[in-house]
This record gives C-alpha cells, structure tokens and sequence, in this order.
C-alpha cells in the first residue's frame, strides 16, 4: 500500500474534520508531502506539520481556521515559502495553510489605480496586470517573480525600489482577513487613504507577521508607470567609498527611485548566473535610478552624475536601452541565491542603519568577517541603509552555521547601536526573534505580546515566530 | 479641566492617576480635542521641540507637542518637506494632533499620507507606561508596527509624546494649473484620464462650484528649469482632452503658494458653525456623495479619493454617510460624536484597545 | 547528482516557471520540491515509492534550469535520479504496458507506424480503455501520411556554402514526413548541401528522459557509428533530440566512448541555429501579410537556449508579423512521452496554451518541434478552432516556395 493509502485511512478527529472541507487531493497529509513543506527559503530551520491543505476558496479558509481555533490546532499560512527568516516555517503538531491556489486577480480599476486581488498572487503577476492599463504595483522584492501578496503584507516586504514610493505598507489600502479565533473582518478600503478614519488597523496588520491572521482578500494601489528611466552603474575600487558615495547622493537632495550597492563577490555570482554585464573587477557597484518625467529625470541626471563623479567612482556606465536596463536589474534581483554558487550554504541578514553611516558599517562588517573567518557577500538596498550580508558557510562543517549565526548576531547589534534595526523588510520570523530584546525593551515586548493576546489567544497563528522564547 | 506636563513622566504619573483623559496639541481641530464634562484635558503644548533632525538621513525626530509649522520651516532650511502635506500648520496644528487627527492636505497625493511617512512613535499606555514602536531609521520591520495604527488613533490608544519621520527633499518651485468643467463628473472623468498619464502632480483637488461647474487644480512641483515644459505639456494633454468649458489657467510664485495655504487652512469653509469632515472614499462614490450633499461645501483632493465637506447638519450627513457606507471624521464644531457613518474593523480595533487602554482611561474605542 | 542538490538554495525562483507548480501549485510538483524530495530519497529519509508519483508528473521541460540563479542543473540531476531509480522501481502492470509500448515502438519508425495504425483501430474500443491508453491513442492523427523515403544526399541550390549531415529522426518521420522534407528544401535554398546518413535511427533522447538510460545508449551508440565527423554540422529539425544529442557526452559519461560522444554533441545545431548563423537568405514575401504565433518548444527554448534565432528567420520573411505569447514559455504539455504518463496535467497545460493562443488571435501557430504542434493542434481543435500549424521549416518552405 502507497503512502497516499495507508493515509486516507488514518484517522483523528482533526483531519477527519479537516476531511469535510477539503477533497483528498487539496489535503495533503503524507510524510512526503509534509517533507516539502518542512521549510522556506531560510533551510537551517525545518518542522514536518501534520497536513498542508490547499483551499481554493476565501471560504474554505475561514472553516479552517475556525477549526483550528476550535481544536487549538496551531497553524501556519504559506505563500510561496521564500521567506529568508522562517517566517513560514511550520508548526510540527500544527497545519499549513497553503494559499497559492487563492490565486485571482478579482479586479483592476484602471482610472482610480486599484487592483484587488487573493493573497496567493504572485506580486509581479499584479504588475503584469496592470500593465496593459499603463500601471504598475510598486514594491519589487528581488523575489517578486515567485513571492505573493500575502506574504509580502505579512513581512512588509521591501525591494529596490521603494525609497521613493515605499514598501509594502504603503501600497496596501484595504483587507479582508481571519482573525486567529475566526472572525473575519473588513479593514481600509478603496481610497487611497485606506483606513483614513480611526487607528490604522491596516497599518498595523501589514508587517504582523502572520500572528494576527490570514490576509483573504487585499486592495492595492497602483501607480503609473514611469516615463522615464536613468539607470547608472558606477563602479568602486571599495566598498566604502560605496557607501559614502550613496549618503552622498541622498544628501544632495535628489531623490533616486532605486539605489543599491554589491560587493565584488556579489557581482561575481550575478554575472555567472544572469551576465549582467557588471564589471567584473570593481571592488563594489552601486546603481542608482532616476525614474519619472522625462524632462525631470533628465535634468536629475546632471546632478547626478556631478556627485557620482565626485565620489571617487572608478567607471560610470548608462544602461542605453530598456533590455540592458532589464539585465541590470535581472543580475541585481539574482544575486541572493546566485551566491548559491560560491557556497552551499548562506545566511542572509537585514540590518538597517542610519544611511550616513553605511561606509562605517561595511567597513566594519569586512573586519567581522575576517575575523569570523567567513566570507561575506553584500548586495543590498543601500538606498534605504538596508544591508543584506550574505554569510557563506559550509553546513556540512561541524560548527560552521554556529559560527555564522554569530556572526550575523554581531552584526545585527551592530546595527542596532549605530541607531538602526534588525530587519529592515524580511522580518523577524523565527530567525531574529532572539535580537528582538535589543531594540525593545520589556514593556515594549509586554505590549506587543498583550496585542497578540487580544488577536489570538489560544496563540495558534504562525506560533514560535517573532517573540523570543515563544 | 487641563493638565500640562512638562515631561514625558509627568504625563506617565498623570495617565497612572486615572480618570477621563483627552489629549489635545494646537487645539486646531477643536472638534476632536475640545474635552467634554468628566474628561481632563492633557495639554502637549510644552512637550515640544525636535529632539533630532539629519537632513542628510531624511528622518527627523520631535515632541509630540512640536507645531508642525516650526519643523515645516527648520526643514525648509535644508530643502526638505513633509511631504503628506499637514493642515492647518497655520492654526498651530503639532504633530501629535496630526497624527492622531489623520490629517493630511492635498499635497499627500504624490507620495503618500501621514502613515506612509511615519517612522517610530513613543506613547503611554492606559497604565502609564512608556511604550516604543518603529524606530528612527527609513526602513524597519521588527515588531507590530504600532506607530502607523497610531495614526488617526483620536488619543483613545495611548499619549503620543514622541515621533520619528521620514521626509523628502522639497520640490523648488510649484506652478499649478487650474481648468473648470461643466460638472464634476467631467472633473472626474479628467482626473481618471490622468491615472494612467506619466504625470506626476503633487496635488489633484476638484472644487464643485455653486453653478454646478467644478474647478480643476493640479498642482505640479519641481525644478525650476523643467516646469514650464512640464506644466506646458499637461495643458496640451488637456486641451485635446477639450472637456474643459475654459482655457486653462496657470498659477505661479506667491499667488499659487497662497492658494494651497488657505486651502490647508480650511479658508474655503464658509462659517465658523459649520463643521469640517472629512470622509476617505473611492474616486467612484463621490458622485453618490456629491448628489447627497448638494448644500454642503465641498472639495475633493487626491484625484477624488478624499472628500472634505462643511456641513452644517451633522446628523444628516451621518445619517448619509451610513447609506453610502462610508466613514467621516468630523474635525471642528463642537465635541461629541466625532466618527461619523459607518465603521469597519471596529472589533479589531477594540481588540487593540483591550491591550492597550483597557480601563479606557481614554475613552472608547 | 549530489552537486545539483547542493547548489539548490531553497529560494523558489523556479516555482514561476515550472508548469506543474503553475497547474497544481503544490510544492512537491515543483522544481525546488523534486530536489528535495530527490535529495531525501538518497539520503534515505524517504522512500522511493512514496516521492515518485511527483518525480514522474515532471515534464523535464527544464524550464527550471534557465531560471535557477544558483546554477542548479536541475536536467542532469533528474536524468540521474530516474536512471536510477527506473532500475528499483516497481510499476503496476498498466503503466509497464504502456512503458513496454512506448520502448518497442517511438524509437522505430516502422514498428510505430504500425502501432499507430493498430492504434487507430484501437480507437474503436477508446471508451473502454483506460484513461492512459486513451491518451495515448487520443493523440494519434486520424489518418497517417503516406511515407516517404529520403534521399542519400541532397544538393545545395546553386553555390555550395556548406555541407551538414542530417538526423531524420523516428516518430516524426512517421507522423510528419513532410517536415524533413521541407528542412532538405530550406537548406538547399540556402545554398546547404545535406547528407542524410543511412543506418542511422532514433538519438536516443525519450528513452534518457523516461529512464531508460541502456536502451538510450544503445540507440545513441548507433549514430556516433554512422554520422561523418567531417561536415560543418550535425543537424536536426526536432527540438528533443537536438537537446537529447547535446547530452550525448553526458550519457556516455565513464564509458569509453564519452570523448567521441563528447565531440558528436558539440557538432550538433538546430536547423534554425545553423541556418541563422550560415546568414540566412530570406525567402519571397508573402502573397498577403501574416500574423504567426511562434511557441517555444521547451527543449528548444528550455534546453537549449534557442530563443532568437527562429524567430529571426520568421522575422525575416517579408509581410510576416511575429507575435508573442508573453507566458514566459510554458510548457504546452507535449513534453515528450508527457501527455501520454500524465494525460490530466498534460490536458490542463495544453487547455491553457491553446486559449491564449486563441486569445491573441493569429493566422497560424509555428513551433519547432512536433510534439508541441500535435499537442496544440488537439486542443485548439478541441476548441472548434481550425488555425493551421506548422513546424518553422515548413512555414518558410512554404514562403520560399510562394505556397502560403
Ligand atoms: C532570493 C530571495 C530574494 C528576496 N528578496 C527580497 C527583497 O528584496 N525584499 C524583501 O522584502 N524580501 C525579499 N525576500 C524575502 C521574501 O521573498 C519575502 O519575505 C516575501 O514577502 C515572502 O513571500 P512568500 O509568498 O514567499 O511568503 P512565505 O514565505 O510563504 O510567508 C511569509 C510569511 O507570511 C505569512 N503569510 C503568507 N501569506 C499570508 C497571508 N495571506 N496572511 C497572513 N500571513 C501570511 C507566512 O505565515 C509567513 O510568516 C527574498 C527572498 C529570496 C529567497
Ligand atoms: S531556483 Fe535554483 S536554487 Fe532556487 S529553489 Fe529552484 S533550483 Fe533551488
Ligand atoms: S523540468 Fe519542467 S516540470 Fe520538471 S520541475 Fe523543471 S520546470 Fe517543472
């Protein structure tokens, strides 16, 4: 008898009630199928829950989750599991909840810049809805291909270009979610001040985490897209002088669409996975890009290349077309799991620090990794002072991902002494929750954990995630 | 009665002393910090001044008491601005109150409204206690973010004392181009053509007018050298849209800066009797709107996604904004029911207040 | 094997190509979820038996290996897992009735010939087989074209600009004898003088693909014997077994013909690569203009890479207007034996591609390989929808000879 067999015969109260909502092929309780869902994009940490469903309704979702809440069964919503901090990881007593199937773009409403849309849609799948309107949806995580909606909502998720329109957060006007014990509410709407009236409940859901709920429906803003492009590429013979070069571009007061930075090793794995055309022997690139009307950007651009050329830059290069454009940020979005060639293993943090300290983090971060004995690949948002160092190691060395672990905990106290954050965009999850107590002091916490209590009591929404010792 | 703490403790040992307590800044929205009988007044005014200011990070941190007219100018010496467009900074309107109040002028159209530019909050709790959400820099994920709910919390969550914000550098020079149309559903056709326009205006208001036309602003910020060009092509744009029953006007220098002020300082509302509300919606429902209010001043900013309107009978457009299904905050007149129409999330929200103010030390939800 | 499961960093780019993952969106159908099912089965974690059932509903379109930024050679690793495991593997009685079937009969030209007549008979009794057979049979045209027999050499029209040696494959030469013809035509219009080795036979490429790694050999060790190291290029106009041939090397590996494999697999090119890098000659315009869907065939666009170049031929025939699907390439769901072993998702996949096909309107759909066309005509005619097809060659065969 195959595993699927022998399991549509194994019965507990739960699944068999879990029976009544789902057919047998969207409630996936084998070993196996429990196996693929062990982890997300973060594989240091894996849990086998004791089903995966797949509902294909906002409806089907609700029953579960009352179900859950009625049996105290934890459960964790998934969107595409690329979360970089476990932040889908499952429960192992618990269930997932996949919602890739909840996958409809309801609605676009081209003349007031809306789109409605399931929260199992992949974010670029919006842009490319509304492409044909002239409109897109601006938060562009390097994973947008693949991740959803509703798992860039639960994170906050940022990208490359949000220091001008922002993240995530600011582009969700409106909501329908399940709250953990099953009531369902309606939060913003249409307008594009969302909430605009009473306290921010969207502001709030946006970035939870998981803990509150599952997000069923959500409206989203949509912009126009820009007339205008200016990529430049400009390289460094280090990867400081990147960084200062960047707070100077900030304190010139123009106001890129998009400004990131990648060391030599980044930009080595990126040009062997997408040949975007990087200088293969710059110590650091940084490529920022005016955006918007063609008579501003142009005239931006002067001042632009003032400062670029002013800051030390050893090349400046314009991308001429949109493909070369397209490479660019091609090799950019690539470059995470791209370092996947210079390591089996890595671990990516997300600290932020105040942008004029940049040069002073990184240079600090390469004396860690020296001293830690770990290579250190950098590729980040340095727009917004959001670094991502990539710590290489080799998990099949005993002891290797301790040490990185440590080496990403220095830098992540680091960030937060210089004045800055944890995370900047891939949440806490369950990788950061122990660095929690360093920005948040005890009543900090308390009050965040009373507000859980409120939303979730029997604590059964994305449990262990985001609070230390949970 | 009013209490004024001088410090972020003082309000501590006042919120721990109990009773009804009512927030309340400039006072410039009187209808939200005008405390009724039973109900103390906390006055913020003397918690103010900015605590740190970077022009070089964008970010800024203040006293929740600070006006927003002093941070407007220290940031105008560097360049910067708000750019979620605070009202009423003339009235003495502080950042507590705009947050708590919600209130953003037309100017939010380009980048975004009060909660897309705040970074961190420090407030006290119904108990008394000092909490911190957010944080300083630009970019943060950590925790529940707890200073964006706070935004058009009314006071009834906490005592903001502190807040972090991110701000932009400042357009040099505004022109604005004005068109009138036949009706506002014309207006409204207008600012729909313009959705997919590469344009990017800072401000898109509709004025209904008593003759049934509507007026056109558009404001557009930039570099001195380019705007003209700029402000040239989106007349052409508009002019073969030929909707529009007048040329197109432009406003520059003093003239169009005086414009937007009384616009933010509420000078087209009529009589100091008739309440300001302001009502979220979608571009969509203001038609519906519009048509229920007729003897109402009315404006419409964000290319129709906010409607502001000077009523006199409240309840009436209570009453309507119910039918409709929309929710207005009433800002001036006197205090009471300040939320107007119908609610949605209430229960979430209730559910916040539990943890946060359980005693509802600041009234309800 | 173990190097592949190493480089794969969990991060799940893959998902948005991979038309399992698109149909069923469950993570053991995709990419990332079959390396990690593949990864347990070795280590031991898991059994065999219970991972293979998502290992068997992968197209190998490898869509996924394009995709990985990681590098991860997603095509290696399967072909590797599936020879070993076909060897362990325990199928129930259909699916090896099948299997047999597919073995003795798509290598030989002959033997399917008469399979697809018996086949068509078959079709008689269709509502009471099983949804397998019916698949199989569903698929099969009404009725078969006559056969024609292909020349030893064939001559380049005026000055001859090169000389290549040409794979005229098996299930095509059966169901579309008429493509290799018209390949013959278009190289000669350019000045291509063709030699069609005799003894040659299948590549081999299906059988690597479904596991069946000593038989695939065994057809492969065939060609090396035959085909003639001194032309410019080995050439062949079906897309599987231009990516099965470029394999070669890899299905020989610690064998003693594998530098000789090697060599062999580096000379082979796509008629359309050869042809746009010898500088194609565009052909007459066309009596009237033209809208031409062009479909990637995964193991064209997937496997190999080829994106511009057919499209450029087309492009470049006067009054032709190419357009494009935009679905990032995914698959039709032919994808070899594919629509015969998962006839569910094969349908969906194909349901899919023929309404955007029919969405975008067009005078006709190319692809450079048959299993696409025969999928995608099915379903368009599942559809009520009549809009002629044509292997690439053919469509500029037919433009050079003003027969459009
Ligand atoms: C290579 C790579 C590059 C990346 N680049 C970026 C980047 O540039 N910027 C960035 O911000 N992130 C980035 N990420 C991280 C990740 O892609 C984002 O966090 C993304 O938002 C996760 O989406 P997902 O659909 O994969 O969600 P999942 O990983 O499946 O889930 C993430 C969290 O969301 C919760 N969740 C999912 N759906 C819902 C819902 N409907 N309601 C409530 N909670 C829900 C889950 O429980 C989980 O806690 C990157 C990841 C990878 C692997
Ligand atoms: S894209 Fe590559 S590295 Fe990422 S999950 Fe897929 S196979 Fe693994
Ligand atoms: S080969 Fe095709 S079907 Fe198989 S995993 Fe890759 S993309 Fe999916």
């Amino acid at each position: 008898m195959n595993e699927q067999k022998r399991l549509s015969v194994i019965k507990t109260p739960f699944l068999d009630a879990l029976r009544e909502i789902y057919p047998a092929d969207r409630l996936l309780a084998g070993s196996v199928q429990a196996l693929a869902y062990e982890s997300d994009a973060l594989t240091a940490f894996n849990a086998r829950p004791q089903a995966v469903v797949l509902p294909e309704t906002p409806d089907e979702v609700i029953e579960t989750v009352r179900l859950c809440s009625r049996e105290q069964i934890p459960f964790v919503a998934r969107g595409s599991g690329t979360s970089l901090s476990g932040g889908s990881l499952p429960v192992a007593e618990g269930i997932v909840i996949a919602l890739n199937r909840l996958n409809r773009i309801k609605r676009i409403d081209a003349e007031t810049r809306v789109a409605v849309v399931e929260p199992g849609v992949i974010n670029l799948d919006i842009s490319r809805a509304a492409e044909p309107y002239g409109l897109y949806y601006a938060p562009d995580p390097s994973s947008q291909s693949i991740c959803t909606i509703g798992g860039n909502l639960a994170f906050n998720s940022g990208g490359a270009h949000c220091l001008k329109y922002g993240m995530t957060s600011n582009h969700i006007l409106g909501m329908t979610v399940v709250l953990a014990d099953g009531e369902v509410v309606t939060l913003g709407s249409a307008s594009l001040e969302g909430v605009g009236v009473g306290p921010d409940l969207v502001g709030l859901f946006v970035g939870s985490e998981g803990l509150f709920g599952i997000a069923l429906e959500i409206t989203v803003r949509l912009l126009p897209k820009p007339e205008r492009y200016c990529t430049v590429m400009a390289a460094y013979d280090d990867l400081g002088t990147a960084g200062d070069a960047v707070a100077q571009v900030v304190a010139s007061g123009l106001l890129p669409g998009a400004m990131e930075i990648m060391d030599r090793l980044a930009i080595k794995a990126a040009e062997a996975a997408v040949h975007a055309g990087y200088p293969p022997d710059a110590a650091a690139i940084v490529i920022v890009e005016l955006e918007g009307e063609t008579r501003q950007v142009d005239e931006e651009f002067k001042a632009l290349q003032a400062v670029i050329q002013a800051s030390g830059a050893r090349h400046i290069h314009i991308a001429k077309d949109a493909d070369e454009r397209a490479r660019i940020w091609k090799g950019r979005k690539s470059a995470f799991s791209a370092v996947g060639r210079l390591s089996p293993d890595y671990i990516v943090q997300d600290g932020v620090v105040p942008r004029g300290h940049l040069g002073h983090a990184l240079t600090e971060i390469n004396r860690l990794s020296r001293e830690y004995g770990l290579e250190v690949a950098n590729v980040f948002h340095a727009g917004d002072g959001n670094l991502h160092p990539l710590i290489l190691f080799d998990g099949n060395q005993a002891g290797a991902l301790e040490r990185a672990e440590a080496l990403a905990g220095e830098i992540l106290r680091m960030c937060v002494a210089l004045g800055g954050s944890i995370t900047g965009e891939h949440g806490v999850g369950m990788e950061k929750k122990a660095y929690m107590t360093t920005m948040f002091n005890e009543t900090d916490m308390d009050t965040m954990k009373a507000i859980r209590m409120q939303m979730d009591p029997g604590l059964i929404a994305n449990r262990g995630k985001m609070f230390p010792g949970d | 009665m009013s209490l004024q703490p001088q410090t972020i403790a003082d309000v501590q040992d006042i919120v721990r002393a109990g009773g009804h307590l009512l927030p309340r800044g400039g006072g410039s929205k009187p209808g939200l910090s005008t405390p009724t009988r039973g109900t103390t007044s906390i006055e913020l005014r003397n918690l103010a001044g900015i605590l740190e200011y970077e022009p070089g990070e964008y970010t800024f941190t203040a006293y929740a008491g600070t006006p927003v007219a002093e941070v407007a100018t220290e940031l105008a010496r560097n360049g910067q601005y708000m750019p979620f467009d605070p009202l009423l900074a003339g009235h003495g309107a502080t950042l507590g109150g705009t947050v708590a109040a919600n209130t953003a002028g037309s100017g939010r159209y380009r980048y975004g409204g009060v909660r897309d530019f705040i970074l961190g909050v420090r407030f006290v709790d119904g108990q008394g206690q000092l909490v911190r959400s957010g944080g300083k820099v630009v970019k943060n994920a950590a925790g529940f973010d707890l200073s964006k709910f706070m935004v058009g919390s009314l006071g009834r969550y906490g005592i903001m004392v502190e807040m972090s914000f991110k701000v932009f550098p400042r357009p040099a020079v505004y022109h604005t181009l004005m068109l009138r149309y036949g009706s506002l559903a014309d207006a409204l056709q207008a600012t729909f053509r313009l959705s997919a326009a590469p344009f990017e205006p800072d401000a898109v208001d509709l004025e209904p007018q008593p003759d049934k036309s509507c007026q056109f602003l558009l404001r557009v910020g930039g570099l001195e050298s380019t705007l003209p060009d700029r402000i040239d092509r989106l007349r052409t744009f508009f002019n073969d849209q030929s909707a529009a029953i007048d040329q197109a006007h432009i406003l520059k220098g003093d003239e169009e800066t005086a414009l937007w002020i009384g616009i933010n300082e509420f000078e087209w509302t009529p009589s100091q009797t008739d309440a300001v509300v302001k009502v979220p919606l979608s571009p969509r429902q203001v038609v519906d709107l519009d048509r229920a209010v007729p003897d109402s001043i009315r404006r419409y900013t964000c290319a129709g996604h906010v409607a502001w309107l000077a009523v006199s009978k409240v309840e009436l457009l209570a009453d309507t904004l119910t039918r409709l299904n929309l929710t207005g905050l009433r800002l001036t007149g006197e205090p009471g029911d300040v939320i107007l129409g119908s609610r949605l999330g209430l229960s979430m929200a209730q559910r916040v207040k539990q943890a946060l103010d359980p005693a509802a030390v600041f009234g309800e939800a | 094997m173990v190097k592949a499961i190493e480089s794969c960093v969990h991060c799940g780019f893959c998902l948005a190509v991979c038309p399992t993952y698109n149909v069923l969106g469950e993570e053991m159908d995709s990419p990332r979820g079959r390396i990690y099912l593949m990864k347990s089965v070795l280590e031991g974690k898991i059994e065999q038996e219970d991972a293979q059932p998502y290992i068997d509903r992968c197209l190998g379109c490898t869509a996924c290996v394009p995709a990985c930024p990681s590098g991860v050679q997603y095509g290696e690793l399967l072909i590797g897992y599936r020879g070993q495991s076909e060897a362990q593997r325990n199928r129930p009685l259909l699916d090896r009735v099948q299997r047999t079937m597919i073995r003795e009969t798509l290598p030989y030209p002959d033997r399917f010939r008469l399979a697809a007549q018996a086949g068509r008979i078959g079709s008689l009794f269709e509502q009471a087989l099983p949804e397998q057979m019916r698949a199989m049979i569903g698929l099969l045209p009404q009725q078969l074209p006559p056969a024609q027999p292909m020349p030893e050499i064939y001559p380049a029209k005026g000055p001859r600009r090169a000389c290549v040696a040409f794979l005229s494959g098996c299930v095509q030469t059966v169901l579309a004898p008429d493509i290799n013809h018209a390949t013959l035509r278009v190289l000669a219009e350019n000045g291509v003088e063709t030699i069609i080795p005799r003894g040659q036979g299948c590549c081999g490429s299906m059988m690597m693909h479904i596991g069946e790694t000593p038989l695939a050999q065994q057809l492969a060790r065939k060609n090396l014997d035959v085909f003639p190291t001194d032309v410019d290029a080995i050439v062949t106009n079906a897309a599987g077994c231009g990516s099965g041939m470029h394999e070669y090397g890899l299905l020989f590996a610690h064998d003693p013909a594998e530098e000789q494999a090697r060599a062999f697999a580096e000379r082979v090119q796509d008629v359309t690569v050869f042809l746009d890098s010898l500088g194609f000659r565009p052909p007459q315009p066309l009596p009237q203009p033209m809208k031409v869907i062009y479909q990637d065939a995964c193991h064209l666009l997937h496997a190999q890479g080829i994106q511009a170049p057919p499209r450029r031929l087309l492009g470049s025939v006067p009054n032709l207007t190419l357009l494009e699907l935009n679905d990032g390439g995914l698959c039709c769901g032919s994808a070899g034996t594919y629509n015969l072993e998962q006839p569910e998702i094969a349908g969906e996949l194909g349901r899919r591609k023929a309404e955007r096909i029919i969405r975008l309107g067009a005078d006709a759909v190319v692809s450079g390989n048959i299993g696409c066309l025969t999928q995608i005509r099915t379903h368009l005619e599942a559809k009520n929808q009549a809009i002629p097809l044509y292997h690439t060659i053919q469509l500029l065969d037919l433009a050079y000879h003003g027969a459009i």
